[in-house]
């Protein structure tokens, strides 16, 4: 029986107003007009001192722990970051550091990333693509990258980066659609063991 | 400098996508001409033609067209947009030009380009690895002929002309423009020759050439041109509607046709989706469609970003139908020119 896709969103942007974050919208409505999806975010900057000041996974908070939790098991993945410092910041690293070592294991995961130029658009895959292979997850052929002159406020103006989006995602739709066909959302599986 | 507004067409022949129904290149060249009749009738300042050499468009020698036109037409300025100057000889474009300056009495524009398609190369022998070197060379020799007569000049894609007369001379200056796609040395080049700088806006933010116009004026004012007094032209798709969701309605689905073969994924075409169609139509956005309201807002913006004195908008792209598109240039000439015209004078007089 079909059920909305699970999608969550970790988002490694300090900002409110998130050029990040307006992609991620891209993203989200794009895949929205294919198939009934609900979007979770959460926000790394925003997890609290409960997220900051742990070392290790039995250091955080309930709520925290609530939160890498839903990520671990979401259908699909959004791991959206700036590029700070040629990569991503440390404080999404520290919630990837949190995450179960085989938590995102085949996990199909969406790889998007803004930077202050085009300079910066190989993070995608010289930096995030190896973070999620080091989790075996599924991440999905095409990254998406749009640069701060792509944008006005966080409205993306590149048409060819909604193209993208558009492409990579065809890629993997009927994946997506398979996932929310046939089997029960994964936060419904027996939890899977830190 | 008194601000010009025009329209541009590629003259293409592409099925409605609609309907289905393309027109016959015959039916699509009468409407064309009836296009320029229209913009010259509703007070519109330029008619400009671009080049492809394809069978999805009429138009591989603009001269020509443009000369229909100028038979037709009593005051609008008759200008390419763009001459593929690379895959030409530049004497030909001359003397091309100089006639149909002649013909329309002082009305011909040159716009030339590298050309954002390639096929003109092969096609009149050219290599596409001399693409840099052709255009700077082309474009040296056609202002050589335009700055004296007899003109002696020698360069590596042609035979060298010694004392060549090269006739008729054209009634006027015969403007010649330096068409820009973004490539910042050819806003240099264009600065440094103290030539008219034509930029072609496809898609994008507003602000995107900012850039290049910065380079434009900086290489003016080094090579002893005055930067401020160099003409800016930009050509922009759009579409002046009604209301602000009709324009948008209307052009979209002919747009994104037009579209597919400048939008490649994979090689092949690729539709443009229509919230990227939207975000281009927003105020920070390159696209001139919507309301007679927000395209005179739009055009004082590009006014005020880059010192235009040209807009120059391809409203029928994708085959927009002959009557939407009439009506469109209608609109732009009788309740977009005049406000755009009486704000762009003021503000030259406050600031004077």
């Amino acid at each position: 029986m079909s059920r909305p896709l699970n999608v969550v969103v970790v988002n490694g942007s300090p900002n409110v107003a998130s050029k990040t974050m307006g992609l991620v919208e891209l993203i989200t409505s794009a895949l929205d007009a294919k198939l009934p999806i609900e979007v979770r975010r959460i926000d790394v900057y925003r997890l609290g001192e409960g997220f900051t000041s742990a070392r290790e996974r039995a250091d955080v908070s309930d709520d925290v722990e609530e939160q890498l939790a839903a990520a671990e098991t979401a259908d699909v993945l959004i791991a959206a970051s700036p590029v700070f410092r040629a990569s991503y910041p440390g404080m999404f690293k520290h919630f990837f550091d949190l995450v179960g070592q085989y938590a995102l294991a085949n996990k199909p995961v969406i790889l998007a990333a803004t930077g202050g130029s085009d300079r910066h658009a190989m993070i995608i895959d010289h930096e995030l693509r190896p973070l999620f292979a080091f989790f075996q997850a599924n991440t999905i052929p095409v990254g998406f990258y749009a640069n701060a002159g792509d944008f006005d406020g966080t409205l993306v103006l590149n048409a060819e980066v909604y193209s993208r989006i558009q492409i990579g995602l065809d890629d993997v739709i009927e994946q997506f659609r398979a996932i929310a066909d046939d089997a029960p959302a994964r936060s419904e599986l027996s939890p899977l063991g830190h | 400098m008194a601000f010009e507004l025009g329209i541009l067409t590629f003259a293409e022949v592409t099925a409605d996508p609609t309907t289905g129904a393309a027109p016959t290149p015959a039916e699509r060249m009468a409407q064309t001409l009836e296009q320029a009749r229209v913009a010259d009738q509703v007070g519109l300042d330029v008619f400009a033609v671009g080049e492809h050499h394809r069978t999805d468009f009429i138009s591989s020698e603009p001269h020509m067209l443009l000369a229909a036109a100028a038979a037709q037409t009593h005051d609008i300025k008759l200008a390419s947009g763009v001459t593929v100057l690379s895959s030409e000889d530049p004497v030909r474009v001359f003397e091309h030009f100089a006639m149909l300056d002649l013909i329309s009495n002082g009305r011909a524009e040159i716009v030339a380009g590298r050309g954002s398609y390639t096929e003109s190369f092969p096609l009149f022998g050219y290599d596409l690895a001399d693409y840099a070197d052709l255009f700077r060379e082309k474009l040296e020799l056609l202002l050589a002929i335009r700055a004296r007569n007899p003109v002696t000049w020698q360069g590596k894609f042609r035979a060298p002309l010694l004392d060549a007369d090269i006739a008729p001379r054209p009634v006027g200056d015969l403007p010649i423009w330096v068409g820009v796609g973004g490539t910042p040395a050819s806003s240099v080049r264009a600065g440094r020759l103290g030539l008219p700088m034509a930029l072609a806006l496809l898609l994008g933010p507003i602000t995107q050439f900012e850039s290049a116009v910065d380079h434009y004026r900086q290489a003016a004012a080094q090579a002893g041109h005055d930067a401020e007094a160099l003409k800016i032209s930009i050509n922009a798709h759009g579409y002046v509607g009604t209301t602000s969701q009709g324009a948008r309605d209307t052009m979209y689905p002919y747009f994104r046709e037009g579209m597919r073969e400048n939008n490649h994924q994979r090689g092949e075409g690729f539709s443009i989706p229509r919230n990227a169609f939207d975000a281009q139509s927003t105020p920070g956005g390159g696209l001139l469609v919507g309301s007679t309201d927000e395209i005179i807002d739009k055009l004082l913006t590009y006014h005020e970003l880059y010192g235009l004195s040209r807009a120059v908008i391809q409203m029928g792209f994708g085959g927009v139908p002959q009557k939407e598109h009439l009506e469109a240039i209608e609109r732009l000439g009788t309740e977009v020119a005049p406000v755009v015209r009486r704000e762009v004078a003021a503000r030259g007089r406050s600031a004077a």
